[in-house]
């Protein structure tokens, strides 16, 4: 096969588990709220102890697909499948307060946090918790960049050099909600926290990637019943399609700082 | 992979032209003529304020020509990457419709020293927006009025590697006709800080692959290359990509793989898209940060890769020159590989006295080696993580 499919995708947002908790209207769900959190994911494991939420989001979402797909984390682990991961701003809180701490001369948890501040840090970590060794990109942006995560997952895929994909991304605002309340024309409301995973794998759907013009009606319908989630949008539009399962054609776009891009399974 | 790979190799791609900034000069001209030279880099930072950290050295620009379009950029990393687009297009001409033209930018910091401004008093909303990792490449889109993707590669210090390897796929998908790609970081206040309290600093010079090395010192800059499908332009080249490949440790945050599994990987992923084999390698630039564990690991993983012949096979490092300049590193170490090629000299790893027999490599040390390698092996590592090699063929002057 020389080909790709998404054989599932997990959403986790602020507002609950799977696109079964996204309300129908975001705008009016959200009551004027600018931003929908979401919590610290309760993860036990001791070597979580420093690392900051929008590490803990990614590997919930990770779990949260390897339930949805029934499968074992010994399935993905190892250098057969890829990771790429993507955010637009999931690593500005950690800056934020790296910054602060510096300027007030709070010195004491440099050592530790400074890592945490890098968006590779976060992918690092999924990295670590599934063992995964495989191809590795992370991109930086909103959902133009999910999708270029997503198509070099089928370039992988279709070359042979994956055996699967897992495109991952992760959107945090909560602690830079007086930021982006500066920056209204950048970002649209409500901003809803998110993290979304997709399990990408060979199949015999072609994947044409491309500039369209006009968003495509998943991207509205998913904007429309999750909010301003950048790059988790096109993920979500994925879970909202179905997953694009094989054998169904599904049409992904996403715009970002006056930028479209899209990609398509036939 | 010790015998001849049996892929089918991916279609190389042109690296057309390059322009530079870095501490050695204002474009490729004096970076590639101050490493010949031996010319060192580094200097005390005075941009901003080092005085209570343990170390305050390192490879700043002291003079960056501010194009018309930057005069109101105020982001040192959108400057930084302008000026090296000022120096690229003085070697070459961008000749695609602008929706087949993209930029692929790889960074560790983005625009980082804009959040900085915005958290401060009077801070203003157009910094917080600047703050952005992607917005010092969309900044750089505008500029050359490229209006194709636009896309920020985050694999820390191993991006600029990456952006050339992501470069390379949109040119043979056919998605573009002319990718802008590269890496660019500028030193400020908070990634100073950071690896001044992770004791990565090194007080003394660097020494890559020395036996006294203790540590890096960071650097500023950028680098930008052309890139075509091969037969797109005309006229001469400076060499092509033949392979890439990116890899993840899922080890550490913050340190590489003891065993340097992911960079192995990486290296085989690299030479097997090329269909190339390990015995093909002429020279491999290597990342050779001058920390003791990144250069014993990147050195253990080179023997293993190469085999029997990790100790013929000439290793360089620019770190000891340049510092570490992060998201530019790979990019600049790429074009290195091309122009050594072109001129048939092997700069030398400044600061390199004493080998480790720990690192027990073909160190080109002491003075620039006549050689012309065909085919380079440039490596990367970065936090979080991440390796990435790229296998380039060089094309003689």
């Amino acid at each position: 096969m020389s080909g790709s499919a998404v054989a599932a995708v997990a959403v986790l947002t602020g507002w609950g588990q799977g696109i079964e908790a996204l309300p129908d209207d975001a705008a009016r769900a959200a009551a004027g709220r600018a931003v929908i959190p979401m919590g610290r994911p309760a993860l036990e494991s001791e070597r979580f102890r420093r690392a900051t939420r929008e590490c803990l989001l990614g590997v919930a979402a990770v779990d949260a697909l390897l339930r949805e797909a029934d499968l074992s984390r010994d399935v993905v682990k190892g250098s057969s499948t890829a990771l790429f991961y993507v955010t637009c701003a999931a690593y500005g809180a950690s800056n934020q307060a790296f910054v602060v701490a510096d300027a007030l001369r709070q010195g004491q948890g440099s050592t530790l946090h400074f890592p945490y501040t890098a968006p590779s840090a976060m992918a690092g970590e999924v990295a670590i918790e599934f063992g995964l060794t495989g191809p590795y990109g992370i991109l930086i942006g909103g959902p133009p960049a999910t999708i270029d995560a997503l198509w070099q997952a089928t370039r992988l895929l279709a070359s042979g050099r994956c055996e699967r994909a897992l495109v991952l991304a992760v959107e945090t605002f909560e602690e830079c909600a007086a930021l982006y309340a500066r920056g209204r024309w950048l970002v649209r409301r409500p901003l809803v926290e998110a993290t979304a995973c997709a399990l990408l794998v060979p199949g015999t759907m072609s994947a044409r990637y491309d500039a369209p013009r006009a968003p495509s009606a998943l991207e509205a319908l998913a904007r429309a019943r999750a909010g301003e989630t950048l790059a988790c949008a096109p993920l979500i539009a994925l879970a909202l399609a179905g997953n694009g399962r094989e054998g169904e054609s599904v049409s992904v776009t996403g715009e970002w700082r006056g930028r479209r891009a899209g990609l398509s399974w036939q | 992979m010790t015998g001849r790979p049996t892929s089918r190799p991916a279609e190389p791609v042109a690296l057309v032209a390059a322009g530079a900034v870095t501490p050695l000069g204002a474009d490729l001209d004096a970076f590639w003529s101050g490493l010949v030279t031996g010319t060192d880099g580094i200097s005390m930072i005075e941009r901003f304020r080092v005085d209570d950290l343990r170390v305050g050295r390192g490879g700043e620009i002291k003079k960056l020509r501010v194009s018309p379009q930057g005069r109101h950029a105020g982001c040192r990393a959108t400057l930084l990457l302008l000026a090296a687009a000022d120096d690229l297009r003085a070697r070459t001409v961008i000749d695609a419709e602008p929706e087949r033209v993209a930029v692929v930018l790889g960074t560790a910091l983005g625009g980082v020293e804009q959040l900085e401004r915005a958290l401060a008093p009077g801070g203003r909303p157009r910094q917080a927006a600047a703050a952005l990792y992607d917005s010092p490449a969309h900044a750089l889109a505008r500029a050359l009025g490229a209006r194709g993707p636009v896309l920020t590669i985050g694999t820390a210090c191993a991006a600029g590697a990456t952006a050339l390897g992501t470069g390379a796929d949109l040119l043979r998908a056919g998605a573009v006709d002319v990718v802008i790609a590269g890496g660019y970081d500028g030193l400020c206040r908070f990634v100073m800080r950071g690896f001044d309290a992770l004791r990565s600093l090194t007080r003394e010079r660097v020494r890559p692959f020395d036996r006294r090395r203790s540590g890096l010192l960071l650097g500023e800059a950028a680098a930008l290359v052309l890139m075509t499908r091969e037969g797109w332009t005309k006229g001469p080249k400076l060499g092509r990509l033949l392979g890439h490949a990116s890899a993840s440790d899922g080890s550490h945050i913050a340190a590489p793989d003891p065993h340097g599994r992911g960079l192995e990987f990486a290296i085989r992923g690299a030479l097997d898209e090329a269909a190339l084999a390990p015995a093909d390698v002429d020279f491999v630039s290597a990342h050779g940060t001058g920390t003791p564990l990144n250069d014993r690991i990147e050195a253990e993983v080179l023997s293993r890769t190469l085999g029997g012949r990790a100790a013929e096979v000439p290793v360089n490092s620019i770190k000891g020159a340049l510092g570490h300049s992060m998201g530019a590193a790979a990019a600049l170490e790429a074009v290195m590989c091309l122009l050594a090629s072109r001129d048939g000299v092997v700069p030398h790893t400044l600061g390199l006295e004493e080998p480790d027999p720990a690192c027990p490599l073909d160190h080109v040390m002491g003075s620039p080696r006549a050689a012309r390698p065909r085919i380079s092996l440039s490596t990367s590592l970065g936090f979080g993580g991440c390796n990435a090699a790229l296998v380039l063929e060089g094309t003689e002057s």
